[in-house]
């Protein structure tokens, strides 16, 4: 019945939307140039994000290049500065960020605005909002902490201590969830939980598993340890299930299907939710295309069709004053029943 | 009767005594700091995560005895580890020991090529292992095309083999990872200490010039350093990936630092020529030590643990330095009673008692 009633009020909402701009639909066939740059290179997540850029690249006819490059892990900041100077000066006609160098970023990002690129940023945002086109979102950031919040709320029956192992200190978007979170724990619902740590894993699965069992050995009578990172996730479960504490802590935040599906059905991990890549990836291509083809311009009530996706908007990025940002939507929770299935 | 004790222990030994006081301290102040520190279960944490430090450490030493250094082991480790996954998720009915022979098969091909450079094209190691710290990332970029390894993709044996418990003495527990690590430390110290060979390694980094002089052939002997190096980085590849299942591309990343430092701390002369693997080995328990315990120690946030490590080391090093300083001190004190100490060969209770 409720969700009737919501499945009711989003139609509702949509067809206002679409009664007051019209959607502009974004026309294949234009070369463009485009760079997509992750963090790193070497990720599963940011792969699936390149096959879904790919796809949509295939699907505009884009007669232009798609190169998908990025620095080595060790050199991630310094390395994301450079390649968007290089995509500026090779006068490519949109970058398409998954920032992970904080602010230091922006000035390399306003000097390729300057110079004809656009850059549209995806998964990580540049914290100012400054040198940056628009902030493709994976899902709301405030969302993110209810939903974190409500799966500690399920793990824990509502009364517990639980502690955070995130990336690393100076990740945008980790830092975001870490807020939201907080801000969440704060309703009246989840009193009984407390957050007692937060330590960083840097999303090296030997200082995520080193760190996770620090956080056991510092608070004793811990329950949960959440990690918003899928690499930390996966060596936290797997120090909990090596030192056979899977039934005092649990382990949950934001997984892989893949990776997680054994500690989901041994129940070190009962719940951890996601968002899809592939789409985020093609969502942000299709985005990064409109604006970079002069299709739509990146300000605030511009709306577009993207391919199998449907409709998007640009809107006021919530989190960042003066930042705009493109909602993507929902994600998946799993536990036992759905895990199985979405690992394959 | 410290004197007479000290006149018969070797400067190795004796610095190995002293780090091991070091050791002691760190310990005592950090008990004396966080509730519920001096366990067992201290002790089970240490070991199955220094397991893996400790095998680097040691290929660090045969490096660093010959005056040279190896930067790349990070990115060595990381690439094994991937390398060895992919191999045993290809080959899932391969008997352990020979994907333990194929991940040290690999690693001494790194090192065979860093040994190439710097022993025969005559490039000091520090620039060829921070060229091939990179290169060998990037070829493991390469090789992964994005995925990673995970546990789902071991077989059980890999993944249970370096948390079996062998034996336990009261709330100590001996796993088989942090047993083999260790038996291998032996091993390889006994073998510099006593084989011919090996101790050319002494000979080299102790005077190359004296060394080439007396017939060794000092290129070779880098080479072959360098090789074993990769060979035990290797196996830590191996340890790696039995002990953490998920490998990503930045596996081992930061771990070639780590390893200078147990090496350092552990008595190893960063000029070469002296040092021992057990040293190392205990330099590694110090690093392990002080970054297990500042993670559960209140006083200090996320964000100084890394300044706070730094400064320890300094101190730790510093405070060996000046205790070897005035043991050596204590014993050179000893000298007009040079006479004693043949006596003490000759008769050895008898002037012991007659000392005291």
């Amino acid at each position: 019945m409720k969700s009737l009633f919501l499945g009711t009020t989003a139609a509702a909402l949509i067809f206002a939307g679409s009664a007051a701009m019209a959607q502009t639909k974004i026309e294949g066939g234009t070369d463009a140039n485009m760079v997509l740059l992750p963090k790193f290179l070497g990720i599963l997540v940011f792969d699936q994000a390149h096959e879904g850029a790919q796809e949509a690249h295939a699907e505009l006819k884009n007669g232009g290049e798609l190169l998908f490059v990025g620095p080595t892990p060790e050199n991630s900041v310094a390395g994301q500065i450079e390649l968007m100077t290089t995509a500026a000066t090779q006068g490519q006609a949109a970058v398409m960020l998954s920032n992970n160098a904080g602010d230091q970023v922006a000035p390399a990002a306003k000097a390729a605005q300057e110079a004809g690129t656009h850059v549209v940023t995806w998964d990580s945002p540049i914290p100012s909002g400054e040198g940056e086109d628009v902030f493709v979102a994976q899902v709301d950031f405030g969302s993110i902490g209810t939903v974190m919040a409500e799966m500690a709320h399920s793990i824990l029956n509502g009364e517990g201590e639980m502690a955070i192992l995130s990336a690393s200190p100076d990740a945008a978007n980790q830092n975001a969830w870490i807020a939201a979170l907080e801000e969440a724990l704060k309703e009246d619902k989840y009193q009984g939980i407390k957050l007692v740590d937060t330590v960083y894993g840097n999303d090296q699965s030997e200082m995520s598993y080193n760190r996770a069992l620090g956080l056991v050995d510092k608070h004793p009578n811990l329950g949960l340890i959440m990690s918003p990172t899928t690499v930390g996730i996966q060596a936290t479960a797997k120090a909990m299930q090596d030192e056979g504490l899977c039934d005092q802590i649990k382990v949950s935040g934001l997984g892989l299907p893949s990776e997680m599906v054994s500690y989901t059905m041994n129940g070190c991990a009962p719940e951890f939710a996601l968002w899809d890549f592939r789409d985020l990836g093609y969502l942000t291509y299709y985005t990064a295309y409109a604006i970079a083809t002069g299709q739509i311009e990146p300000e605030l009530g511009a709306s577009f069709t993207a391919g199998r996706m449907g409709d998007y908007a640009i809107e006021e990025d919530p989190g960042r004053k003066g930042a705009k940002r493109i909602l993507m939507g929902d994600f998946t929770v799993y536990n036992k029943d759905n895990v199985e299935a979405a690992a394959k | 009767m410290i004197g007479a004790l000290l006149q018969r222990i070797g400067p190795q030994a004796l610095r190995i005594i002293a780090l091991a006081l070091v050791l002691a301290l760190v310990v005592l102040f950090f008990a004396s700091q966080i509730d519920n520190y001096l366990n067992g279960r201290l002790f089970n944490r240490i070991s199955s995560s220094v397991a893996v430090m400790m095998l680097i450490a040691t290929g660090q030493t045969l490096v660093i005895l010959t005056r040279n250094i190896d930067l790349s082991v990070g990115s060595v480790v990381g690439f094994t580890a991937f390398a060895t996954g992919l191999m045993i998720d290809a080959m899932p009915d391969m008997p352990p020991l020979l994907l333990v022979a194929f991940a040290m098969a690999v690693g001494a091909c790194f090192g065979a090529f860093n040994g190439f450079f710097v022993a025969y094209a005559r490039v000091p190691a520090i620039i060829v292992t921070l060229a091939t710290m990179a290169l060998f990332r990037s070829a493991l970029v390469e090789l992964s095309d994005g995925t990673s390894i995970n546990t789902a993709m071991l077989p059980q044996w890999l993944v249970q083999f370096p948390n079996t418990r062998l034996f336990e003495i009261g709330a100590f527990q001996f796993r088989a990872g942090f047993v083999c690590a260790l038996l291998v430390v032996l091993v390889v110290h006994v073998a510099l200490a006593r084989l011919r060979p090996l101790r050319r390694l002494y000979a080299v980094g102790s005077n190359p010039e004296a060394a080439a002089m007396a017939g060794i052939d000092t290129r070779r002997v880098v080479f072959a350093a360098f090789v074993m190096a990769g060979a035990l980085t290797g196996l830590a590849g191996f340890m790696f990936l039995a002990r953490l299942g998920n490998i990503t591309v930045v596996a081992g990343l930061g771990l070639e630092l780590q390893s200078v430092a147990a090496a350092v701390l552990g008595g190893v002369n960063i000029f070469g020529g002296s040092g021992t693997v057990f040293g190392a080995f205990i330099g590694a328990v110090l690093v392990d030590l002080i970054d297990t315990s500042l993670t559960r120690w209140p006083l200090v946030s996320e964000f100084w643990r890394e300044a706070v490590l730094g400064g320890l080391i300094l101190v730790a090093v510093t405070a060996d330095a000046v205790l070897m300083r005035r043991l050596v001190g204590l014993k050179g004190s000893r000298k007009p009673s040079r006479r004693a100490l043949a006596e003490a060969k000759a008769g050895a209770a008898k002037t012991e008692g007659g000392r005291s």
